[in-house]
């Protein structure tokens, strides 16, 4: 098919001037990938496609949207009626609103798959530091943009929630107060905040498509890394992209659709874990709802915040467990990348996605003395893995690794 | 496994797999396209209720009807007098070239009128050219317009964008860049003074 355009006058008369003949061979049909890659490298595609809906629906819900906190009948607001006019009444409204909240959902758990892949098989290490780095700043884009995206609704968890956070930059000495004030735009969160967030909400994703493509492009230089862990030199070790991978990306594609369609057709809401129930009443800054907690995605890092007594703490730790992943390729000096050949490694990285999880529920339930405990050795084990990576490779007896594949 | 065996098949294939999909892009681009046409609250409010008797007599007032200008006019017994009379400077004086400037409640003894009620026109104020609000000027002749006018001019509608021109019954005048009468709108009496447009 592409082959055909590609012969056409049309076809020629572009590439004359763009050289994409070029562009589109090396980069995508007979780029030369790993013929082992397995399903786990299926996410980043899906990431990609994920980034397209999410930016699709919610250039259509812009055009409905109105950011504004000014009261309308009955004490709702500008921004909550035209939220529930997209529910109601604009066409298929339902519809894109709900793509676009469960897509919020999918793409954080397509991005997690993705950094486990990562994280799993050595995919952060030496040549790929960088490339690592730039997922970081991708993982930060999304969080921020999912946060702004989430005070939108304007919405009891929206407000509390945009409170919650904007409060956590309070907390930091000297410049806290004024950072504070520049997030909101006032005092306390209110329209001029909803009015920026909305703004940024649509700044951040343009931001993510320039970086994601310096990603894609970092990751075309340095090349794909594979389960064994070990680099390849042999062109019979790799096959073309199209049209092995393609076909491969595209059937990961078709079951993400029967997952993704699950949801938005038959549990939008998720049993209250991508929309939560409290956020379809209406902002209200004189009671807060009695149980507050981020969505699924952010609870992780909400539970490393409440793990400690001091608020300061809470806020430094918070913002370090993100940190810690930029250093993550300097700590870990070990040569063998995948967790295949390291038995050590292996065990800790998997008690780590398990720990990550065990601090997303209970970021997720009300706090109790026990959740509370656990919260906090699951938060201690978040750092002691990333330290322990320096020690390891000191110890550890890797397997042989084969020489080819 | 030669490749010629293979190419004919690998054709359907292509064909089919990429006809599939485009049908399923195709089904994804209703619910969007489908988003930007008007919204049900919009709809609901497709209707617009106006006093016709509060209009005073030769006076004009434009309003609202889904988003568009609306003449009313209460014309005086001077003004409906030139209604009639120059139907050799008409386009379309039946008001019959496309459907949009007739309404079923057009018969022969209203149709040059273009109303209901003589007395009272209610018609779409949107000059059918490129969609500006054509100034009224109601007179008859040059007295109260000088010469921005034609010196048969019989009195109407004059678009202040590209100069078409209209009669007191909003049907378009010879010359005009406009191609159709102002366009006739489906409304009828809820009593006697009370209109319901839409």
């Amino acid at each position: 098919m592409l082959n055909t355009i590609m012969k056409t006058k049309v076809f020629a008369w572009v590439d004359r001037r763009t050289g994409a003949e070029a562009l589109i061979k090396s980069q995508l049909t007979e780029y030369p990938a790993p013929k082992n890659l397995n399903y786990m490298w299926n996410f980043g595609s899906l990431a990609l496609l994920v980034l397209v809906l999410q930016i699709l629906t919610g250039i259509f819900l812009a055009m409905y949207y109105k950011p504004s906190a000014a009261f309308t009948y009955g004490h709702y607001t500008v921004a909550f009626d035209s939220v529930e006019r997209i529910m109601r009444d604009v066409n298929f409204g339902w519809l894109i609103r709900y793509m676009h909240a469960v897509g919020a959902s999918m793409f954080f758990v397509v991005v997690y798959m993705h950094i486990g892949r990562g994280l799993y098989y050595g995919s952060y290490k030496e040549p790929r530091e960088l490339l690592w780095i730039i997922g970081v700043v991708i993982l930060l884009i999304m969080q921020g943009a999912a946060f702004f995206g989430y005070l939108l609704p304007w919405g009891q968890m929206s407000f509390w929630g945009a409170t919650v956070i904007t409060n956590l930059f309070g907390a930091l000495p000297v410049i806290g107060e004024y950072l504070q004030q520049l997030l909101r735009g006032g005092f306390s969160v209110g329209d001029p905040t909803l009015n920026r967030f909305f703004s940024l909400h649509y700044l951040f994703p343009l931001l993510l498509v320039a970086i994601v493509g310096g990603h894609i492009h970092a990751l075309h230089v340095v090349h794909s890394n594979n389960p064994e862990g070990i680099d390849l030199s042999k062109d019979e070790e790799k096959i073309m992209f199209h049209p092995y991978y393609t076909i491969k990306d595209a059937f990961g594609v078709g079951v993400f659709l029967l997952f993704y369609c699950y949801f938005v057709f038959f549990q939008p809401h998720a049993w209250g874990f991508f929309l939560e129930v409290d956020n379809y009443i209406p902002a209200n800054r004189l009671a807060t709802p009695a149980h507050i907690a981020p969505v699924w995605y952010l609870t992780p890092w909400y539970t490393i915040l409440r793990s400690f007594p001091d608020k300061l703490m809470g806020v430094v730790a918070m913002g370090g467990s993100l940190a810690i992943l930029f250093a993550l390729p300097f700590l870990d000096r070990s040569k063998v990348r995948s967790a295949r050949y390291r038995p050590v490694f292996k065990q800790l990285v998997i008690l780590f996605f398990i720990d990550v999880i065990i601090l997303g529920y209970i970021g997720h339930s009300p706090v109790s003395p026990m959740l509370k405990l656990i919260g906090q050795f699951a938060t201690a084990y978040y750092f002691a893995f990333f330290f322990l990576l320096l020690i390891v490779p000191k110890f550890e007896k890797t397997k042989p690794e084969p020489e080819g594949i | 496994m030669t490749d010629k065996a293979n190419e004919s098949r690998r054709n359907f294939l292509y064909l089919a797999a990429g006809g599939l999909g485009g049908v399923a892009a195709a089904a994804t681009a209703i619910p969007f396209v489908g988003s930007m046409f008007p919204a049900a609250d919009t709809l609901a409010a497709s209707k617009t209720e106006f006093d016709v008797t509060t209009v005073a007599p030769g006076q004009q007032v434009v309003i609202l009807w889904q988003g568009k200008p609306v003449f009313v006019v209460h014309r005086t017994p001077e003004l409906l007098k030139e209604v009639l009379g120059h139907d050799d400077m008409l386009k379309d004086k039946d008001s019959k070239a496309i459907p949009e400037v007739s309404q079923p409640w057009m018969n022969d003894e209203n149709r040059a009128y273009r109303s209901i009620k003589p007395e009272y026109l209610v018609s779409s104020a949107v000059c059918t050219h490129l969609g500006c609000i054509p100034g009224f000027k109601p007179t008859a002749g040059r007295k109260d317009w000088g010469d921005s006018v034609p010196a048969d001019w019989p009195g109407g509608w004059h678009c202040p964008c590209h100069g078409s021109k209209y009669d007191i019954s909003g049907r378009v005048i010879n010359g005009s860049p406009a191609p159709f009468n102002l366009h006739a709108l489906p409304y009828k009496y809820k009593d006697d003074s009370v209109i319901v447009i839409g």
